[in-house]
């Protein structure tokens, strides 16, 4: 397993989607900085006004935006509750799995390893790696950001911090693992990214919930991998605040065993 | 008994797989020796790279067992000693040479670069440099495909197809490294469609045809069996037949059609044309041949269909 994990690490260092997707996360949240220095500084407001970009009768709102924000809180307006993580790093998944299948090097992998469900954990850990990289460089970035828009929001505990980041890496690593059983079962790298695109930005959660709502069954929602990275909290108050890391796991281990059942039955 | 089974590198047990419930390999029950460089031919479709697949651990045998080295396939450590090029290549297209090497090198733990440049050298990509192997010509895939599988100096390698699309250059480097593999004691299994090439290196047949194993044939048998025979062309088969049997009773003949005669265990041909042009008999062209793997090949394809029209006739 740690082999296919270091074969997986060097391609994942010389590959250009991985770079790609972390760009995108960057720019993700350089705009949101921007956007919110636009609308809710003096300095960034008067600027806006001279580009036509903010109706005078908002300003007071602008600044109301800023009241109650920190560091934490824009790196999850930036992307994180959003689903803008999600679906970088869902894509990033995908193309990491299905790219042993696209071009046959899957065949090499399985005539080496025949116990499958070694592959399945291999990317996983690569997942969970790559997930650690972009949830930490992102915060990292986030709060250069906020220096170099001159200390716009204050900083955030960072016991908080940590609590989020961790309960969000499982769910985000939760999400992944279901990227992965799609992939394994589509063996496309389309798929795979519609995936991710479906998956991230919580549409058929979304969906699916509208309709059981209708019946008054719509109390499963606050059990998806969505609803939790979205409205899950900010800081550890009560056992109940561990509910997203619950059922990150939960469904860690459910897509996990349904890719290394999907992996094993099917031929190259 | 076991000690002859020691001797075994690959041995099959009926194995079989089904697609939809059609067989494509057939109860097949083959026996390769450590050491041996096995042919495996049949036409289109017959269901080789289906058994390599299996062999290699790509696909799941319906039914059968597979033994390498006298172990059952599933030990883990076995895999390690078996290298496989099955169909196209699998790469990365985005990779060069070398990082496609290192690729495989790293899922099998190996630590020393140095065999991943040496398998490099002995397939002839060691300056392909920066170029990524989408850009590569058929024939570099298929050295990559080579390279690949030599990785960590496998004691068994099962080639499907090794030598396609390579030019005659290649096609010969490729032949001269199978024969030094062979000579390191290598095992080797390889199917081929240039049969030309691979009676160059084999030193035994398997030959399949419709998923079941019809022939297991060493080298020497087969030469045995690939019998000389002096070929006539005449006017006329139908007149000229009769003629050489009556002063050659016993000789073995075959009509090829109404102007081509073979025949067999004949040792001089000088007399045959002179009584032929005594009774006005014309030939065209005679002469020896040697019958090659292919034509033995096509004769034994030919000779099984009829065969089994002649068994479905009498049902
Ligand atoms: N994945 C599959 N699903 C269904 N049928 C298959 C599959 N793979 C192979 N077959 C069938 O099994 C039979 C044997 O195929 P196989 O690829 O083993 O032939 P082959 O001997 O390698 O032929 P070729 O010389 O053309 O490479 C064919 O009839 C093929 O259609
Ligand atoms: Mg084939």
């Amino acid at each position: 397993m740690f082999n296919l994990l270091c074969m997986d690490l060097y391609r994942i260092k010389r590959s250009k989607f991985a770079y790609v997707c972390f760009g995108c996360l960057l720019g993700v949240i350089f705009l949101s900085y921007l956007m919110v220095w636009l609308m809710a500084t003096p300095k960034g407001q008067e600027t806006a006004l001279k580009l036509g970009m903010l109706p005078l009768n908002e300003l007071e709102e602008g600044r109301a935006l800023l009241a109650e924000a920190d560091v934490l809180a824009m790196f999850r307006e930036s992307g994180m509750d959003g689903g803008m993580y999600s679906l970088t790093f869902g894509v990033a998944v995908a193309l990491l799995v299905c790219g042993d299948y696209q071009g046959g090097f899957m065949k090499n992998i399985m005539s080496l390893h025949r116990q499958r469900q070694v592959y399945i954990g291999s990317k996983l850990m690569a997942a969970g790696i790559l997930n650690f990289l972009y949830l930490t460089l992102g915060f990292a970035f986030n709060m250069l950001m906020n220096q170099l828009f001159r200390h716009m929001v204050p900083a955030s505990d960072w016991r908080a911090t940590l609590f989020y980041l961790g309960w969000a890496w499982v769910l985000t690593t939760g999400f992944a693992a279901l990227i992965i059983l799609l992939c394994v079962l589509s063996r496309s790298t389309t798929i795979g990214v519609l995936g991710a695109v479906f998956g991230s930005s919580g549409l058929i959660v979304m969906l699916l919930h509208s309709i059981t709502s209708q019946f008054h069954l719509g109390g499963w929602v606050e059990y998806t991998i969505y609803y939790n990275l979205t409205y899950g909290p900010s800081a550890y108050a009560s056992v109940g605040d561990l509910r997203g890391v619950a059922v990150g796991l939960a469904f860690l281990a459910l897509y996990s065993a349904a890719s290394v059942v999907a992996v094993r039955k099917r031929d190259i | 008994m076991s000690k002859e089974k020691e001797k075994l590198a690959v041995e099959t047990l009926s194995l079989t797989k089904s697609y939809n419930g059609k067989a494509a390999v057939n109860h097949l029950s083959m026996q390769v020796r450590q050491g041996a460089i096995y042919g495996f031919i049949g036409r289109n479709g017959a269901g080789k790279s289906t058994t390599l697949k299996m062999l290699c651990g790509l696909a799941k045998p319906t039914e059968g067992e597979i033994r390498l080295f006298g172990k059952p396939a599933e030990d883990s450590y076995m895999a390690r000693r078996l290298g496989c090029l099955i169909e196209s290549t699998g790469l990365y297209p985005n990779m060069t040479a070398r990082q496609n090497m290192m690729m495989k090198a790293k899922c099998m733990g190996l630590t020393d670069e140095k065999s991943v440049d040496r398998a490099l050298a002995s397939t002839g990509l060691s300056d392909t440099g920066s170029k990524k192997a989408r850009y590569f010509s058929m024939g570099m895939k298929q050295r990559l495909g080579i390279g690949l599988a030599l990785l960590g100096n496998p004691d068994l390698l099962i080639l499907d197809e090794p030598i396609n699309g390579l030019d005659p250059e290649g096609t010969r480097e490729v032949r001269e490294l199978l024969l030094a593999l062979s000579q390191e004691g290598k095992t080797l299994i390889i199917s081929s469609h240039i049969l030309g090439e691979l009676s160059k290196v084999a030193t035994h047949y398997g030959i399949i045809k419709e998923g079941n194993l019809v022939e297991q044939i060493d080298r020497e048998t087969l030469e045995g069996n690939c019998r000389d025979y002096f070929q006539i062309e005449v006017d006329d088969s139908k007149r000229a037949l009769p003629l050489i049997l009556e002063h050659a009773p016993q000789m073995q003949a075959e009509v090829m059609d109404d102007k081509i005669i073979r025949l067999y265990d004949l040792k001089d041909g000088a007399w045959l044309n002179h009584l032929l042009i005594e009774n006005r008999v014309q030939v065209y062209s005679s002469g020896f041949h040697h019958m090659d793997l292919e034509e033995y090949f096509l004769n034994r394809m030919d000779n099984l269909a009829e065969g089994r029209k002649g068994g479905e006739e009498h049902v």
